[in-house]
């Protein structure tokens, strides 16, 4: 029955695609020119309070009674160390080794380069022997370690690369099947564990363990009158890309309003 | 010779199998039309200088003053200004640090903006500014930029940083 209606039409009629490859071929290439292929995005910053109007009234102190509601976050990072203090205390500090990922730009090696800050020449590239650029320096990766500096704390990584933590934010190292764990996203998902396999162990990411201490200091002291502002001190060693991997976490974390102060040595 | 006493085929009409060609193409032209950006940028890059990328999605809704402070060089508008070292070489007990050079150009900018406040051209003056600046740039002279933009009036400073995904 089909045979006999298709004979009757006269042939197999097929769409006529060239004007719409003609379209495509004008649209991608005007899409491409104007497409852009890495954003710039920008980050608000505040001022230190007190900075720059150093007047009687800018550094008269406030009355007790406004102080008490404050929460006064201040992260202090130096070249290997980070803490946090928060209402006049100050959490354990955050030990970190530091290592540098260089991409060469000739034939696009990759590699992994433990920092040392005595060590005052460049990494040389694994095959050719050159001393890389700094701009070849792709991340600096800072990971969680022991006091002395000595071992390097590892956790568990979810698929999606999220640190693990269970109920209290501490760390995960090893899971069983029916383990009830968090992944550190802000709020924390819930995840029942199905196969341990599909975690990963990994060296604890100095960014993630802040970004879980700053989220469990937010939940304590969600009412604080600043509770949505951080003040970032660092070291004048201290490089500017760690200080903006240190803003994400503080932002991920719910802080969005940063300040930046110097750490007077 | 079988061949030879073979009916010779009818020639058929190949036409060109543009069905995959298409998908193709649909793929990318999905592609291109989600990362069209119709505002364009406000923000030029300045040369030899590499963001840190972040997570932030902000874009920058206005033209401001830009602040660009590579490894050698501070630039105001992409106009090279001072040589780095000059904030490096300020000391570091110094309690108010200020980059004279920087200054002194910034200064020329705030009197610009004032200038077009009282001719009507802006309703105040805005104050601010982005800071570009080179990743691998110490926080020393991070600070000492900020405080000079600050000492001059520029107040509300940005960051800028190279988008990077799964932000906010």
């Amino acid at each position: 029955m089909a045979n006999k209606i298709k004979k009757i039409g006269g042939g197999e009629q097929e769409m006529d695609l060239k004007p719409f490859m003609n379209l495509m071929v004008v649209l991608i290439p005007l899409l491409l020119i104007s497409a852009e292929f890495a954003r710039i995005a920008i980050i608000d910053i505040n001022l230190p309070e007190g900075r720059g109007s150093q007047t009687k009234t800018a550094v008269k102190k406030p009355p007790k009674e406004e102080m008490d509601n404050k929460l006064l976050l201040t992260a202090i990072v130096t070249d290997s160390v980070v803490t946090l203090g928060a209402k006049g205390g100050f959490l354990p500090s955050l030990f970190y080794q530091e290592f540098h990922r260089y991409v060469a730009r000739d034939d696009q090696a990759e590699f992994t380069v433990k920092y040392d800050p005595k060590e005052k020449t460049p990494p040389k590239h694994p095959v050719s022997g050159r001393e890389m650029t700094i701009h070849e320096r792709q991340d600096i990766l800072l990971y969680a370690c022991d006091e002395t500096f000595s071992e390097i704390k590892k956790c568990l990584y979810t698929p999606f690369g999220e640190m693990v933590t269970d109920a209290d934010g501490i760390v995960v190292t090893a899971v069983n099947v029916g383990d009830t764990v968090y992944a550190l996203t802000n709020p924390r998902r819930l995840i029942v564990v199905e196969n341990p396999a599909e975690f990963e162990l990994k060296p604890l990411s100095i960014y993630d363990e802040l970004k879980n201490r700053l989220m469990k200091v937010k939940e304590r002291f969600k009412d604080a009158d600043d509770a949505e502002d951080i003040i970032i001190a660092a070291e004048n060693e201290v490089i500017y890309d760690k200080i903006v991997q240190i803003m994400d976490a503080a932002r991920m974390a719910d802080f969005p309003n940063i300040s930046i102060a110097k750490l007077r040595s | 010779m079988e061949q030879r006493g073979r009916m010779p085929k009818r020639k058929r009409r190949e036409s060109l199998m543009l069905t995959s060609m298409m998908d193709m193409f649909t793929i990318i032209l999905v592609f291109l039309l989600k990362m069209y950006s119709a505002e364009g940028s406000v923000l030029t890059n300045a040369d030899n200088l590499v963001l840190p990328n972040s997570i932030s999605k902000k874009k920058p809704k206005e033209v401001s003053l830009q602040v660009a402070v590579t490894g050698d060089m501070i630039l105001v508008d992409n106009q090279p200004v001072a040589p780095t070292e000059d904030a490096r070489r300020i000391p570091n007990d110094e309690p108010n640090p200020i980059v004279a050079k920087l200054e002194e150009k910034l200064a020329g900018c705030y009197a610009q903006e004032q200038e077009m406040v009282k001719m009507g051209a802006l309703n105040q003056i805005m104050g601010k500014v982005v800071v570009q600046m080179d990743k691998n740039i110490e926080f020393d002279v991070l600070f000492k930029v900020m405080n000079t933009c600050g000492s001059v009036g520029y107040n509300k400073m940005n960051f800028a940083v190279m988008e990077r995904e799964g932000g906010l």
